[in-house]
C-alpha cells in the first residue's frame, strides 16, 4: 500500500518536474489562455522580439502603452512585449539597475532624466547617434531643448550634441490644482483671474492660501509633497537653485535659494499648509486643501473628485519668474542589446507625435515635442480646464530636470532631502542650512 | 527500496569484475578531473579567486578518486567510501547541471503559468481528497472495499489530471527536441548521470560492500552522509559558500556592474571613520574645526562645559546605527513586558483563554507589508483612527477632569520625531502575540507546588512573582528578549514600507539594515554594503552574547 | 466581600484586561476588511467610520438626477433630512449698520447677491468703517428693508425639504452631515486582481510556499535524522556549524546569495525564490530534537529484522513526528509566504511571471495610493491565507512554539 502511494508521489514529483522541463518551447503565449499546442510554435519562423518597458501612473495608462505597443509592433514587423514596471514608490529606477547588472533588463526602457548620467557612466546605455543619423526626418530640434541636452551631452568631451542617449517620452511642469469650491466658499479671488492680469506672486498667493485655511477645521490652504521639485521650485523662483550655472557645485547656500526656502517654511510655520512629509494629494481629493502643487501627471487621479477643480500657473517669485520645473524622462536603448537598429526605430516610434497625442489624451503628461500643432492638439484635452497654465509654466524659462555629469544625483538628492525636510518641519533654521548644507551635498560632486 | 532489493539483484556483474571497473574508473575520473582543474586555472572565463577555489575543489576530488582507485584495488573499505562519495558528487553535479541546462529550474516559471490556470490545484485538491475517502485518515471504522476503489478511482484521476494540466505533455515533447538541439553538453552529462548512477549502485549493492569488508558502522556512516547530503549541498551552495563570497566582497569595491577592485579594510575604515575635535563656541561652524571634504557633522556634545563636535565619514551609517538601537531598546521591552502581563494573566486558569491566545497570536503570522499598509493607514494624520481616538480620549479627560490638555494632533509617519516611534509601535504590536505565547508555555512548566509553598510562607503575590515567577521564567526570558532584539535589530520591511525606502521622514526611520539596502541595491556600492552587513552582523551578535552572558551570571550555567 | 466575590471579581477584570487587549490586537485587523469594503471616497471622511457607507439619495420630481441627502440643522434648531438641490451658490454674508453707522454681527443674513440691491440709486452708497470703504446694499430681512454691508463671500448650497418642496435652506455644503448608509462595496476586490494581477501573485506566492515547504521538509527530515539517530564522522561538529548559523542575519548573505542568482541566471525567476531556502538550519534543528525523544529500541527491533534506514525513516519517525512536521510546515508557510526583503531584491516589479504578493503590495501602494480601500483590500489578499493557515494549525504550531521557546 504504502509504497504504492510513494509510487504515485514520486510519479507525481517527476511529473511536476518535467513539465517544468517545458521552459522555452512550450511556453504559453498568455498564461489565461490555453495553451497553444508546441508545434505550431516550433514551426513559426524566428522573430525579432524585444522587450521595453515605461512606468505608468495607473491602469489605465498602462493600458495605453500595451496597446501602442501593439500597433507598434505591427508597425515594424517586430513582436513587442511590453512591461508596465513599478510606479515611482515602487523602486522603479532600482529595479531596472537590478536587472542590467543581471543582464536581464529589457532591450528599451524609460528612465527619469535624473537617472541619465548614472546610467551611462556605468556604461548601460547604447549612442543612437548612428542610427538617428541615418533616419530621415530626424532632428534634435523636434524636441524641447533643455532634455536634449542631457540627451545628448558627451560625458567623455562635456560637450551636447554629439551623442544620443534616447528621445523623452514627454514632459511636464507644476502647477497648482486648485479646488475652486474651497477658494470661492473663502471668498478669495479666483487665481486664474490674477494669473490672467498678471498679478499671480507670492504674496498673492500666500493670501489666497491664508483666506482657505480661514475656513478652519481641517482645511489647509496649500499642499506639496515631499520630494525636491516643490520646494526646488520655490528655490528657483526665488532666482536660487540647487547647482551653480555649470551644475557642478552646490547652490543651496546661496541668498536666493535660502529666500525661497525660507518663504515656503513660512507657509508651514503660519500653519497654512498640509503638514510637510504627509502627502497632500489624498487630503485635496477629499476636498480638504485649497491650493495643491503638483504636475501633469496628477491630472487623471484629481479629474475623478467631485468638487469643482482648475487648475492654475505657479505664481512668480521674486526673480520674476514661477521657476518652474522641466520634468521629463527619456526612452533609452540597452547597450547589450541584440537588435540596437530595431531598439532605435521602436524609440523613434515611440516618440512620434501620433504617440505621444495618445498617451497625452489621457491626462497625464504633455508631449515632449515641440510646436504649434503639438500645443493645439494638447490644448483640446481636458476642453474646460486651463490646460494654457502648463504651457506657460513650461515657456517661463523652467529649468530641466537634470542629471548631475560631475557627480551623484541620488548622493546630492539624499543629503538635501533630509536637510530640507528637517527646516520645514522646524527642527532646523534656514540661517543653520545655509551654513551647513553645501558641505555635506558638496560631496555628491566628484573633486 | 529496502536494502534487500539491492542485495538480491542478482544479474549484475560478480563483485570482482564491478570493483576492477571501478578502479579503472577513478583511474580515468582523476585525469579528467586533473584536466579540468588545469583548464580551470588557465580559463579567463570568471575571476581570479573563483577559478582558484574551482581547480582546488576539482583537484581534491581528483586526488579522492585517485585514492579510492588505491584502497579499491587493497579492498579497504575506505575505498569503497571514497568511491561512493567522489561518485556521489559527480553525480550530483552531473544531475543538478543537467537539470539546469534543460531548463528545469527556470521551467518554474511555466509551472506557474499552469498553475495560474487553477486546474491543477483543483486536481491536487481531488487527489487528497481520494487519499482520504480510501484511507483510514479521518475515521476510525475500517473503509469499505467500494470505498477504498472510488478514493483509489479518484486519487489516480486526480494525478492523471494534475499531470495533464501541469503540463507534462508539452514538456515530455519538448524534451526530445534539448537532446539533439547540437548541444552535446545535454548529452554528456545523461551520460555522466548514468554512469555514475550504475556505478554508485553497483558500489553500494551487498556483494560489492562484502568484498570490500563493509561493517554496520560503515553503512551507518555512509547513510549519515547521504541523508544528510541534501541539507549539506544547500548549506553550502547557500549558505556557507555565500557567506565567505560576503566577506570577500566587503573587501572590494565591488559596484556589481564593472568595477571589483581589492580595497582591504578601506571599506570598514570608512564605516567606522570618526573624527573629535573642541570646539571654541558651542556653534562654531562644523568647517572651522574638521575637514568637511571629507567629514560631516554627526553631533555636538556638551563635556564638562567644554563643546566638541564629532564628525563621520558616513554619517548615514552612523545614524543608522542610532535608529537602529533606539529602534531596539523601545521596541523589545514593548513587546516583552506587556506580553509577560499578558501570559500571566492567560495562565489563570479561567475557561476560554485558549481562545484569547489564538487572537493575540494572529497579527504576528500577518505580513509585514501588509501590516504595515494597514497601520499606514491608521496613522494618517488627518483622517487616520490613532489620532480620532487620541482626539477623543483628551476631550473626554478634559470634560471629566476639567482640565485644559491640547490635542497633539501628532503626524505620526510624516514627523521625523515621531516616524521611529510609530514603527516601534506597528512592530510591538505585531510581536507581542508571539512573546505571549512563549511566556505563556514557560509559565505552564512552573510547578503549582512552588507557589503553595511560597503562599504558605506567607509571600504576597508581587513577592511571588518576583521570588518564583521571573526566576523558574529565566530561561523563557532569554529566549523571548533573544529572538525579539534579533529581530528588532535587523528590521527592515517595516520601514521600507513607511517610508518608501528613504528612510524618512529626514532619516528618522534609516535603520542599519535599510542604509544596506540603499547601498547595495540603489547605488551599488556592494562592496561597501558588504561591509555594513557584517557589521550588522557583528552588532547582533554581541547583543545576544551580552544578554547570554547576563543570564548565565544570573541562574549559572545556561544549558543549550 | 465573600471569597467567592473576590474570585468573581477577579475573574472578571482578568476577562476586561484580555478582551481590551483582544481589541487592540484586532482592530487593525478589523479596520483592513471594513476599509477594503468602501469606496475611495469613503474612506477619506473624518470621524473616521468603521462601516463602509454611501451617501443616502433621493428621487424628487423635476429633478433629472437623484438628490444628496444630508442633515440639516434649521434656523429653528430642529434637524431634518433635506436634499442638496443646488450647489455654489455666491452669496454675500450680510450685517445691518446700526444708528451709529457699524454693523452689527450679531444679526447677520445670507443673501444671494441677484436678491440683493445697492443703497443709493445709481451713484451708490458707501460708508468708511475703520478706514474702509463699503458698498452699503438694501437687503429684505425679516419683511423689511435694511441697509446692511457685506462681511464676506463665500458658497452655499440650496437644501430643500422632500416632504415640503417649498421649504429651502441655504447652507454650507462642506460642513452639513451626509446622511449615510451601512453599503459594502466587494467589487474592490475584483479591481485589485484586475489592477496588478494579484491572481498570478496569488498563484506564484502559493506554488513557492507549497514548494518550499515540501523542500525544506525533505532536506529537514534527511538531516535531522542523520544528526540524531545516525554516528558517522564529522556529525557533532556540523551540528555545532549549524547551530551557530542560526544566529547569522540574512542580510549578510544577501549580496553574495543575490550576485549568485546573477551568475546562475534566476534573476526575476521564481527558482531564486525557493531554491535558496530549501536548507534550513532551524528546521533541521527541529527535527533533531523532535527525533531524538523517540525511544532507540524502536528503532532497533526494525534493525535486527532487516529494515533499512530508508525504511525505518519513513515507516517510524515521520509518523510519529506529525506535530513537528506540521510545526515546521506553518513555519515555513509563514516565512515564505510573508517574505518581502529577499523578493525585493531579486525579482523585480515589472515581470508578473515571479511576482509575489508582498511584491505585489509594494507596486499597488505605489499606484493606488489615492485609494486607500484598493491598498487595503490587496494587504487583505495576502494577510487572510497565512491567518487561515494559522487558525487551522494553530493547536500543533503554538504548542511547539512553546516547546522550542522553553528548551532554547
Amino acid at each position: 500500500m504504502k509504497t504504492k502511494y510513494s509510487l504515485i508521489g514520486l510519479l507525481t514529483a517527476a511529473g511536476v518536474s518535467l513539465a517544468a522541463c517545458a521552459a522555452p518551447t512550450a511556453q504559453p503565449a498568455q498564461p489565461a489562455q490555453p495553451s497553444e499546442p508546441a508545434a505550431t510554435q516550433a514551426a513559426a519562423p524566428v522573430e525579432i522580439s524585444l522587450r521595453w518597458r515605461t512606468r505608468p501612473d495607473n491602469k489605465e495608462e498602462a493600458d495605453v502603452y500595451a496597446k501602442i505597443s501593439d500597433e507598434v509592433a505591427q508597425k515594424l514587423g517586430v513582436k513587442l512585449t511590453y512591461e508596465p514596471g513599478g510606479s515611482e514608490t515602487s523602486s522603479y529606477q532600482d529595479v531596472l539597475r537590478t536587472e542590467l547588472a543581471a543582464g536581464t533588463a529589457p532591450d528599451v526602457f524609460w528612465i527619469p532624466g535624473t537617472d541619465i548620467a548614472d546610467f551611462v557612466q556605468r556604461g548601460l546605455l547604447l549612442d543612437l547617434r548612428p542610427y538617428a543619423n541615418a533616419t530621415p526626418g530626424y532632428s534634435d530640434s523636434n524636441y524641447y531643448p533643455e532634455p536634449m541636452f542631457h540627451l545628448t551631452y558627451n560625458p567623455e568631451t562635456g560637450k551636447p550634441g554629439e551623442v544620443l542617449w534616447g528621445l523623452p517620452r514627454d514632459v511636464s511642469t507644476f502647477v497648482l490644482y486648485l479646488n475652486m469650491d474651497l477658494i470661492n466658499e473663502a471668498g478669495a479671488p479666483d487665481p486664474r483671474e490674477l494669473a490672467k492680469e498678471g498679478k499671480w506672486d507670492w504674496a498673492a498667493f500666500k493670501s489666497t492660501a491664508e483666506k482657505v485655511n480661514a475656513l478652519g477645521g481641517d482645511i489647509k490652504g496649500y499642499g506639496m509633497n515631499a520630494w525636491w521639485g516643490p520646494y526646488g521650485a520655490f528655490m528657483n523662483a526665488a532666482g536660487g537653485g540647487f547647482f551653480n550655472a555649470e551644475r557642478n557645485a552646490c547652490n543651496l547656500n546661496s541668498k536666493a535659494s535660502l529666500e525661497g526656502l525660507a518663504f515656503a517654511r513660512g507657509l508651514y510655520d503660519a500653519g497654512i499648509a498640509v503638514p510637510y512629509g504627509e502627502d497632500s494629494e489624498p487630503p485635496f481629493r477629499a476636498g480638504k486643501v485649497g491650493m495643491f502643487q503638483n504636475g501633469r501627471w496628477a491630472t487623471p487621479g484629481i479629474s475623478t473628485v467631485t468638487f469643482n477643480w482648475d487648475v492654475v500657473e505657479l505664481p512668480k517669485g521674486p526673480s520674476g519668474h514661477m521657476g518652474n520645473w522641466l520634468f521629463w524622462g527619456a526612452y533609452v536603448v540597452n547597450k547589450n542589446t541584440k537588435h540596437p537598429e530595431i531598439a532605435w526605430k521602436l524609440v523613434d516610434a515611440l516618440t512620434q507625435a501620433d504617440v505621444q497625442a495618445q498617451v497625452a489624451a489621457r491626462g497625464t503628461n504633455i508631449p515632449s515635442r515641440v510646436g504649434e500643432s503639438v500645443f493645439a492638439e494638447f490644448l483640446k484635452i481636458l476642453p474646460d480646464k486651463n490646460n494654457q497654465a502648463f504651457l506657460n509654466g513650461l515657456a517661463d524659462k523652467p529649468t530641466a530636470e537634470g542629471p548631475l555629469w560631475t557627480g551623484s544625483w541620488p548622493d546630492f538628492d539624499q543629503v538635501m532631502g533630509a536637510k530640507v525636510s528637517d527646516v520645514l518641519t522646524g527642527k532646523l533654521s534656514v540661517e543653520e542650512f545655509g551654513k551647513t548644507v553645501c558641505d555635506e551635498a558638496g560631496k555628491a560632486f566628484k573633486q | 527500496m529496502t536494502r534487500s532489493t539491492f542485495a538480491s539483484a542478482s544479474s549484475a556483474p560478480g563483485s570482482g569484475r564491478a570493483l576492477t571497473l571501478l578502479a579503472g574508473w577513478h583511474v580515468a575520473l582523476s585525469v579528467a578531473l586533473v584536466g579540468g582543474a588545469l583548464a580551470t586555472l588557465n580559463s579567463a572565463a570568471a575571476s581570479e579567486a573563483l577559478r582558484i577555489a574551482a581547480a582546488i575543489g576539482l583537484a581534491l576530488a581528483a586526488s579522492g578518486s585517485a585514492a579510492a582507485t588505491l584502497f579499491i584495488a587493497r579492498r579497504n573499505h575506505l575505498g569503497r567510501t571514497l568511491s561512493l562519495v567522489v561518485n556521489y558528487i559527480v553525480f550530483l553535479a552531473c544531475l543538478i547541471g543537467l537539470a539546469h541546462t534543460l531548463g528545469v529550474f527556470m521551467g518554474l516559471d511555466d509551472l506557474a503559468d499552469y498553475m495560474a490556470r487553477g486546474f491543477p490545484f483543483g486536481m491536487g485538491a481531488l487527489f487528497v481528497v481520494g487519499y482520504f475517502i480510501s484511507t483510514t485518515a479521518l475515521h476510525e471504522r475500517p473503509v469499505s472495499l467500494a470505498r477504498r476503489n472510488l478514493g483509489r478511482v479518484l486519487m489516480a484521476l486526480g494525478a492523471i489530471g494534475f499531470l495533464l494540466t501541469a503540463g507534462v505533455v508539452p514538456a515530455l515533447a519538448s524534451l526530445p527536441g534539448k537532446y539533439i538541439s547540437g548541444n552535446l553538453l545535454p548529452l554528456a552529462l545523461t551520460a555522466g548521470v548514468m554512469t555514475t548512477g550504475y556505478l554508485l549502485w553497483s558500489m553500494w549493492r551487498g556483494e560489492s560492500a562484502r568484498a570490500m569488508g563493509a561493517k554496520n558502522i560503515h553503512t551507518e556512516r555512509l547513510n549519515g552522509w547521504l541523508f544528510l547530503s541534501p541539507n549539506l549541498l544547500g548549506f553550502i551552495l547557500f549558505f556557507a559558500g555565500p557567506l565567505l563570497f560576503s566577506l570577500y566582497v566587503s573587501f572590494t569595491n565591488w559596484d556589481s556592474f564593472n568595477k571589483r577592485d581589492w580595497v582591504g579594510l578601506d571599506n570598514y575604515r570608512r564605516v567606522f571613520n570618526l573624527t573629535v575635535q573642541a570646539l571654541k563656541t558651542a556653534n562654531q561652524p562644523a568647517g572651522d574645526v574638521i575637514d568637511v571634504r571629507v567629514y560631516d557633522e554627526l553631533l555636538r556634545a556638551n563635556l564638562f562645559g567644554q563643546s566638541y563636535l564629532i564628525g563621520a565619514e558616513d554619517k548615514r551609517f552612523w545614524i543608522s546605527l542610532r535608529n537602529t538601537l533606539v529602534f531596539g531598546l523601545l521596541a523589545v521591552p514593548l513587546a516583552v513586558i506587556p506580553a509577560l502581563a499578558l501570559a500571566a494573566l492567560l495562565n489563570s486558569r479561567l475557561p476560554g483563554m485558549r481562545f484569547y491566545r489564538t487572537l493575540y497570536f494572529i497579527p504576528s503570522v500577518a505580513a509585514v507589508v501588509g501590516v504595515a499598509l494597514i497601520w499606514q493607514w491608521m496613522y494618517n494624520s488627518q483622517v487616520g483612527w490613532i489620532n480620532y481616538f487620541i482626539t477623543n480620549a483628551i476631550s473626554l479627560i478634559n470634560s471629566v477632569l476639567g482640565s485644559n490638555i491640547k490635542d497633539p494632533q501628532i503626524r505620526w509617519l510624516a514627523d521625523s520625531d515621531y516616524a521611529l516611534l510609530s514603527v516601534v509601535i506597528m512592530s510591538a504590536w505585531q510581536w507581542l502575540g508571539f512573546n505571549t505565547v512563549l511566556f505563556l508555555a514557560g509559565l505552564q512548566t512552573i510547578p503549582r507546588e512552588l507557589y503553595e509553598a511560597a503562599t504558605v510562607d506567607g509571600a504576597n503575590p508581587g513577592q511571588q512573582f518576583f521570588n518564583v515567577t521571573l526566576p523558574m521564567l529565566a530561561p523563557t526570558t532569554l529566549y523571548v528578549l533573544t529572538t525579539t532584539t534579533i529581530q528588532a535589530l535587523q528590521v527592515f520591511d517595516q520601514v521600507f514600507i513607511v517610508s518608501n525606502g528613504t528612510g524618512g521622514p529626514g532619516t528618522s526611520t534609516l535603520t542599519m539594515t535599510l542604509n544596506l539596502y540603499q547601498n547595495g541595491f540603489q547605488s551599488f556600492r556592494q562592496g561597501y554594503a558588504s561591509a555594513l552587513a557584517w557589521v550588522l552582523f557583528v552588532v547582533i551578535f554581541a547583543f545576544t552574547l551580552f544578554q547570554f552572558r547576563r543570564q548565565r551570571r544570573a541562574s549559572g550555567a545556561y544549558d543549550m | 466581600m465573600s471569597y467567592r466575590a473576590i474570585r468573581a471579581m477577579r475573574g472578571l477584570a482578568i476577562y476586561a484586561i484580555l478582551s481590551v487587549f483582544a481589541v487592540v490586537m484586532l482592530f487593525p485587523f478589523l479596520v483592513m476588511v471594513f476599509t477594503s469594503l468602501k469606496t475611495a471616497s469613503d474612506t477619506f471622511s473624518y470621524p473616521p467610520r468603521l462601516l463602509p457607507g454611501e451617501h443616502v439619495t433621493i428621487e424628487m420630481p423635476g429633478f433629472e438626477r437623484p438628490l444628496p441627502l444630508y442633515n440639516i440643522t434649521a434656523e429653528s434648531g430642529e434637524t431634518k433630512q433635506m436634499a442638496l438641490v443646488e450647489e455654489n451658490i455666491r452669496v454675500g454674508v450680510f450685517a445691518p449698520l446700526d444708528p451709529a453707522g457699524r454693523p452689527n454681527f450679531n444679526r447677520t443674513v445670507i443673501r444671494r447677491f441677484g436678491e440683493v440691491k445697492l443703497a443709493g440709486g445709481a451713484e451708490g452708497k458707501q460708508i468708511v468703517i475703520d478706514g474702509q470703504t463699503a458698498p452699503v446694499y438694501e437687503v429684505e430681512s425679516d419683511g423689511q428693508i435694511a441697509e446692511m454691508i457685506v462681511l464676506t463671500r463665500t458658497t452655499v448650497g440650496q437644501f430643500i425639504n422632500p416632504a415640503n418642496p417649498s421649504e429651502t435652506v441655504l447652507a454650507n455644503v462642506r460642513l452639513s452631515q451626509p446622511v449615510m448608509r451601512v453599503a459594502a462595496h466587494p467589487e474592490n476586490y475584483a479591481e485589485v486582481v484586475n489592477l496588478l494581477g494579484f491572481d498570478r501573485a496569488l498563484t506564484n506566492t502559493a506554488m513557492i510556499t507549497l514548494l518550499t515547504v515540501i523542500g525544506q521538509i525533505f532536506t529537514s527530515v534527511l538531516g535531522g535524522y542523520a544528526f540524531a539517530r545516525l554516528k558517522f564522522p564529522g556529525r557533532d561538529q556540523i551540528f555545532l556549524l549549524y547551530l551557530g548559523t542560526i544566529m547569522v542575519p540574512f542580510v549578510v548573505l544577501i549580496i553574495p546569495l543575490y550576485q549568485l542568482m546573477v551568475a546562475i541566471g534566476w534573476v526575476n525567476a521564481m527558482p531564486a525564490l525557493i531554491l535558496p531556502w530549501l536548507y534550513t538550519a532551524y528546521g533541521t534543528f527541529l527535527m533533531r530534537q523532535f527525533f531524538i525523544t523517540i525511544p532507540k529500541e524502536i528503532e532497533e527491533a526494525a534493525l535486527i529484522d532487516g529494515a533499512s534506514r530508508w525504511s525505518i525513516l519513513t515507516r517510524i519517525f515521520i509518523p510519529a513526528s506529525v506535530p513537528a512536521l506540521a510545526t515546521l510546515a506553518t513555519f515555513t508557510f509563514l516565512y515564505a509566504w510573508n517574505s518581502f526583503f529577499w523578493p525585493l531584491v531579486v525579482v523585480n516589479t515589472g515581470n508578473t511571471r515571479a511576482q509575489v504578493l508582498t511584491l505585489a503590495l509594494n507596486v499597488l501602494r505605489g499606484r493606488a495610493s489615492d485609494s486607500p480601500n484598493l491598498i487595503l483590500a490587496g494587504a487583505a489578499i495576502a494577510v487572510i491565507p497565512p491567518t487561515l493557515v494559522f487558525i487551522l494549525a494553530q493547536r500543533y504550531y503554538v504548542e511547539s512554539v512553546t516547546s522550542s521557546g522553553v528548551k532554547g
